[in-house]
């Protein structure tokens, strides 16, 4: 039921978007779906916690992990759309875009949260397949918003790198298929389904699926190599915008991997996936921490910290144990943590009207709420005690340390690289002397409180995981 | 299945394909790409007339309307739109492009994808050539500097992998089929939208004039 409600309101929303002619109406209605669907999940993480997974009919079914992400996309989904409302006003202050660009904003952002709604409750991989899709769809003209060339550029080669992308991994998830080969009646193939005939699954054929799935819906995740449309995609794209593609849309690719390893595991055990994890989440590691230095967009450097935090989750994958554990939770911090960076990036921007690292100097004298803000995100990203993300590191590479000594040696090096380039960045841009034209004061209102209310729940977690949470993270751990 | 016809039309895909390399004219890549459809429309009917299943029939309607008709239409409208008679160049020359086809067809019927063609050992024959096609597909998408075949190569390596899975895999339900159409079908809508912005920004669909993503 609550599915239905919220499948209602974001349709109801993106319809309403698209007749009402004022701009209170499409960002009232936005704002209350998103608050709708985070209400809803809510309630379903009640559900799951008290009764376990469960399934409202023959397509959605809901498990812990689901869940977990399900918590993800609402929370940072409330938080973008009520921090688009400002942040929209404030570019049409500033003439940057008009009316009608407003209203296709909303359509498109009702349309990809409802997709990526669907891609985490998809109880089939087929359908789970068609909603990764419609969410390249959907944001393919958001990532253009700005109808600029270089927008344009980026947005082209997220259309067509994550097309090529999916499409290998529908071929993959087809291989998944044939392990049905010879069942009477196959039906409706559920992901259950497929886990039951594992046994049947080739294991040769396994092997090669799982490549391709990885390959597939790795491009989406932002894994390396795959990953060179992502920091175009994400610095091109309006900031909420690119808050949900970091934040929240790379999970949601990255679980249906999950869903697939865990079929794949049953097959031919859990070591070749592993591998597979650790090498692609050790290249993704690497090539964040050689471009890192050497950036000069402030949206480009979240953008490649989003590929170094999906290798991170990678390798806890590869891992196992422990590792699966911290990697779940490195997803949440991960989160929260990235989407309220990049808002505030979004108010870097509106006074610095620049996303160049050295045009911005000064932003704790000029923006200092936003300023401190950032200073938080970027520590507690990079992994500074006693954030959570530090811990999920710690874990992770605990893990790893006696199964693969090498590999943990050196993402213990490369992570080390990576917090010194960040930290040169950081202080380089929230300290020094701020530049003349720049005048001091900060919008407040939702410019500031959503991605203070990200900052604060990822804090929060940092030192305490509720009750409801631990119970899903376990149950997730269980099942994956 | 009717081998000799499956054969045929398998061939005739992977023609297509490779027709995608070598043409000189954008009308051509577009009229290819709606006869490789047109293959796998029939490919889609005959398993109607074999296993008397309505999805097959369905689908097959649906895609003579996507793929045979609409989008080769959506393309020449776009080539005609902008007067962009002839393609844009390839990143390799015609020898070296021909070649790699060749080792990529070769590699398609060798041991390495053994366990993926002999999936149904009556099919092996056939499944080598949609896993030839599929990979020369992926080259058409990689070699070809001009937005209309990146399109078209994506759309051809979509058509590759509904063979592979038609002689492969055992069918989905209907409203998944009908899913994968229309997600097909939004896509070819939003990439000859693209089509027209990368034009009015750039002038032409040429992908390498696209620069502006250096700082």
């Amino acid at each position: 039921m609550e599915l239905v409600i919220i499948i209602s309101s974001l349709l109801f929303a993106a319809a309403a978007c698209l007749i009402a002619r004022k701009r209170a109406v499409i960002e009232s209605v936005s704002v209350v779906a998103s608050l709708i669907s985070f209400v809803c999940t809510a309630v379903m993480a009640h559900t799951v916690t008290k009764t376990g997974p469960f399934c409202f009919h023959e397509f959605f079914c809901v498990d812990a992990l689901g869940t977990i992400i399900m918590l993800i996309i609402s929370v940072v989904g409330l938080a973008t759309t009520a921090y688009s409302v400002a942040y929209l006003r404030e570019e049409t202050v500033k003439g940057i875009i008009g009316m009608p660009q407003v209203r296709r904003y909303y359509v498109l952002l009702n349309l990809f949260l409802l997709a990526m709604f669907f891609a985490v409750t998809s109880s089939n991989p087929i359908f789970t397949w068609i909603s990764i899709e419609a969410t390249t769809l959907s944001t393919a003209f958001l990532i253009s918003f700005y109808n600029k060339p270089n927008a344009i550029e980026a947005a082209w080669k997220y259309l067509i790198i994550n097309s090529i992308g999916l499409l290998l991994g529908f071929f993959g998830t087809l291989l998944f298929f044939t392990s049905m080969i010879g069942v009477k009646e196959p039906g409706f193939a559920t992901w259950n389904t497929l886990l039951s005939h594992a046994s049947h699954f080739d294991p040769t054929i396994a092997k090669i699926a799982f490549v391709f799935v990885l390959i597939g819906y790795g491009t989406k995740v932002g894994l390396a190599p795959m990953h060179t449309w992502l920091p175009d995609a994400h610095s091109k794209a309006p900031v909420p915008i690119s808050a949900l593609l970091s934040g929240v849309l790379l999970n949601v690719a990255f679980i249906a991997i999950i869903r697939f390893k865990v079929i794949a595991d049953a097959s031919i055990g859990e070591a070749f996936s592993q591998k597979l994890f650790i090498i692609f989440g050790l290249l993704s590691i690497l090539i964040a921490a050689l471009i890192i230095f050497t950036q000069k967009n402030y949206k480009r450097l979240l953008a490649y910290s989003s590929i170094e935090n999906m290798g991170i989750a990678a390798l806890g994958f590869g891992m196992g144990g422990l590792g699966i554990f911290a990697a779940i939770l490195h997803m949440i911090y991960h989160s929260l943590l990235k989407s309220a960076l990049f808002l505030t990036a979004g108010n870097v921007f509106l006074k610095y009207s620049s996303t160049k690292i050295a045009d911005i100097r000064g932003m704790i004298s000029v923006i200092p709420v936003t300023g401190i803000l950032f200073l938080i995100g970027l520590f507690a990203i990079t992994g500074t005690p006693p954030s959570g993300i530090f811990f999920t590191k710690l874990f992770i590479l605990t893990a790893g340390i006696k199964s693969h000594p090498a590999v943990t040696i050196v993402a213990i090096f490369l992570v080390a690289l990576l917090f010194v380039g960040f930290l040169k960045h950081a202080v380089a841009m929230i300290f020094g002397e701020k530049p003349n034209a720049v005048n001091t004061g900060e919008k407040g209102g939702l410019l500031i409180f959503a991605p203070m209310a990200l900052v604060a729940i990822a804090v929060f977690l940092s030192f305490h995981i509720p009750v409801f949470l631990n119970t899903l993270l376990t149950q997730a751990v269980a099942h994956h | 299945m009717n081998m000799a016809l499956s054969q045929f039309l398998l061939t005739l895909i992977f023609l297509t394909i490779v027709f995608l390399h070598i043409a000189k004219k954008n009308f051509m890549v577009a009229i290819a790409y709606g006869v490789q459809s047109l293959a796998i429309v029939i490919l889609l009917a005959e398993s109607y007339i074999i296993t008397g299943s309505g999805t097959f029939l369905l689908i097959a309607l649906l895609g003579l309307i996507v793929k045979v008709i609409l989008a080769p239409i959506f393309i020449i409208h776009q080539i005609k739109k902008h007067n962009l008679k002839f393609l844009v160049s390839t990143y390799a020359n015609m020898p070296f492009t021909l070649i790699i086809v060749a080792i990529l067809t070769a590699i398609g019927h060798s041991h390495i994808f053994l366990p993926l063609v002999t999936i149904i050992p009556a099919n092996r024959e056939i499944l080598s050539i949609a896993l030839s096609a599929l990979l020369i597909s992926v080259f058409v998408i990689i070699n070809r500097k001009g937005a209309i075949s990146q399109i078209v190569g994506i759309l051809s390596l979509e058509n590759c992998i509904v063979a592979f899975g038609l002689f492969s895999v055992v069918d989905q339900s209907l409203i998944l089929e009908i899913g994968i159409v229309f997600s097909i079908s939004i896509w070819i809508v939003i990439a000859t939208v693209f089509i027209s912005m990368i034009y009015k920004h750039f002038g032409s669909l040429d992908v390498t004039k696209m620069k502006h993503l250096k700082d």
